[in-house]
């Protein structure tokens, strides 16, 4: 499993000889191509896929109107997503119609790819995430859900980065983040039906209600929080001295939050699986450093091995 | 017998913990908070032993232990901290205020279960 975010793009391309360089420029760019049939577009933009980016060619509906129109109506229903169109004269955007151009951010032909590279740097991966912190936040939330879910086989997948602000499911969780290198917040997102069943079957809990799936949820990230304070933030005093927050809104028809920043989100995907009945929790990990982020700051705290006791282990004094 | 009061603002981990204790024997109490525990070790002169979360709204668990001792001037019930947090400050202002031990989540009753006894007894 590899420890550098991938980010999912959308390629809305209707030509079979351009897919191949266009996946090899996927693949350069740590970006996971993944097509939509057009009848689908809207439903799928409208589901919970996490997206970096939409690629898009200038023709993709058959002429550059049915093109724009579709840029159109992703700007409507995806705002935060940008638009990259692909070309075939010249990788800019100068002469396109004027609807067009406010709405996509870039343009570039399968010959001149910069301005591609330029985009996806400034929108997608603008924000470096350390190896060691996304290592580290794998571990520990496969730590803690393995803790939880006994009967479960844990597993995460491949760590993502996402300028999308869709929330996943009915349920999740907001905890702050507070440090020298780093503020913000990990949102854990996951659906009730699939967490009610694992309760029922897993931790015998039989009338369980929402009320279990909200405090399992919680007990788990503040689980996952306090490993993370432990490891990466120690006994910094940081939250005295940060005045600064901004609100953040939830829009729960849209399952839109937005947490007042355009930074692209570090996220993760785990899934619970019950081996025997094939049932799947999936649980969306976010963390979203709206407020300060500094990597350059980032370090693992040191422990004296003498000092440190396993979880569930009594230290007595 | 000598009973437990499990403090606890998650009821995962009430009904986790308080489920284990009972079902090893051990008579058990719960609360929801700090202020919940203070209130509920005030009426009851059975409680021997408290195992409390550090972070819990309304008053957490360090402040419920310095209102133990201070307060209500109980000196001799055990507390344990069972907590995410491990910070040396967060553990030498528990030691200040008299706690007996620390245990870091998550809960493993096996580990701990005899020493529990030991201290509620």
């Amino acid at each position: 499993m590899t420890e550098q975010p991938v980010s999912k793009v959308l390629v809305l391309d209707d030509h079979p000889e351009c897919q191949g360089a266009i996946k090899q420029l996927c693949d350069a760019h740590h970006l996971v191509g993944l097509k939509v049939r057009k009848n689908r577009l809207m439903a799928v933009l409208r589901s919970n896929i996490d997206l970096g980016a939409i690629l898009l060619a200038e023709d993709y509906g058959g002429s550059a109107m049915a093109s724009a129109e579709i840029a159109l109506q992703i700007n409507t229903v995806r705002p935060e997503l940008p638009i990259i169109l692909r070309r075939t004269s010249v990788p800019t955007l100068d002469d396109v119609p004027e609807m067009l151009r406010r709405v996509c951010c870039a343009a570039y032909t399968l010959q001149d790819t910069s301005p591609l590279q330029r985009a996806i740097d400034e929108y997608i991966f603008s924000v470096v995430y350390p190896n060691a912190l996304v290592r580290g936040i794998s571990e520990i939330t496969q730590n803690v859900l393995a803790a939880q879910f006994k009967t479960l086989t844990p597993r995460w997948h491949t760590p993502y980065i996402v300028r999308d602000r869709i929330i996943f499911g009915e349920v999740f969780s907001l905890i702050p983040l507070e440090s020298s290198w780093c503020r913000g917040y990990m949102m854990l997102q996951t659906e009730e039906a699939a967490v009610l069943e694992a309760l029922n079957a897993d931790r015998h809990v039989p009338d369980a209600d929402f009320r279990e799936v909200n405090s399992l949820l919680g007990e788990i990230t503040n689980l996952i929080w306090g490993a993370f304070k432990n490891r990466y933030i120690g006994d910094v005093g940081a939250t005295c001295c940060h005045p600064i927050q901004v609100p953040i809104i939830v829009n729960h028809r849209q399952k839109y939050i937005s947490f007042g920043s355009e930074n692209p989100q570090l996220c993760f995907r785990y899934t619970l699986t019950d081996e025997r009945s094939g049932a799947e929790i999936k649980l969306y990990q976010r963390f979203v450093f709206n407020l300060s982020w500094s990597p350059e700051d980032f370090r693992e705290i040191a422990h004296d091995s003498s000092e440190l006791v396993a979880s569930g282990e009594l230290e007595l004094f | 017998m000598a009973k437990i009061l499990v403090v606890d603002d998650s009821s995962t981990v009430r009904d986790d913990v308080a489920g284990f204790l009972k079902g090893n024997g051990l008579d058990v109490a719960t609360a929801v908070d700090g202020r919940d525990g203070l209130a509920k070790l005030k009426g009851d002169a059975g409680i021997r032993l408290v195992l409390s979360d550090v972070n819990m709204p309304n008053m957490d668990g360090l402040t419920m232990v310095e209102k133990i001792r201070g307060e209500l001037g109980n000196k001799t019930v055990n507390v344990i901290m069972l907590t995410t947090e491990s910070s040396p400050s967060m553990k030498e202002r528990g030691k200040a205020a008299g706690i007996k031990g620390w245990i870091v989540k998550p809960f493993n009753g096996a580990a701990v279960l005899e020493t529990l006894k030991k201290l509620a007894a």
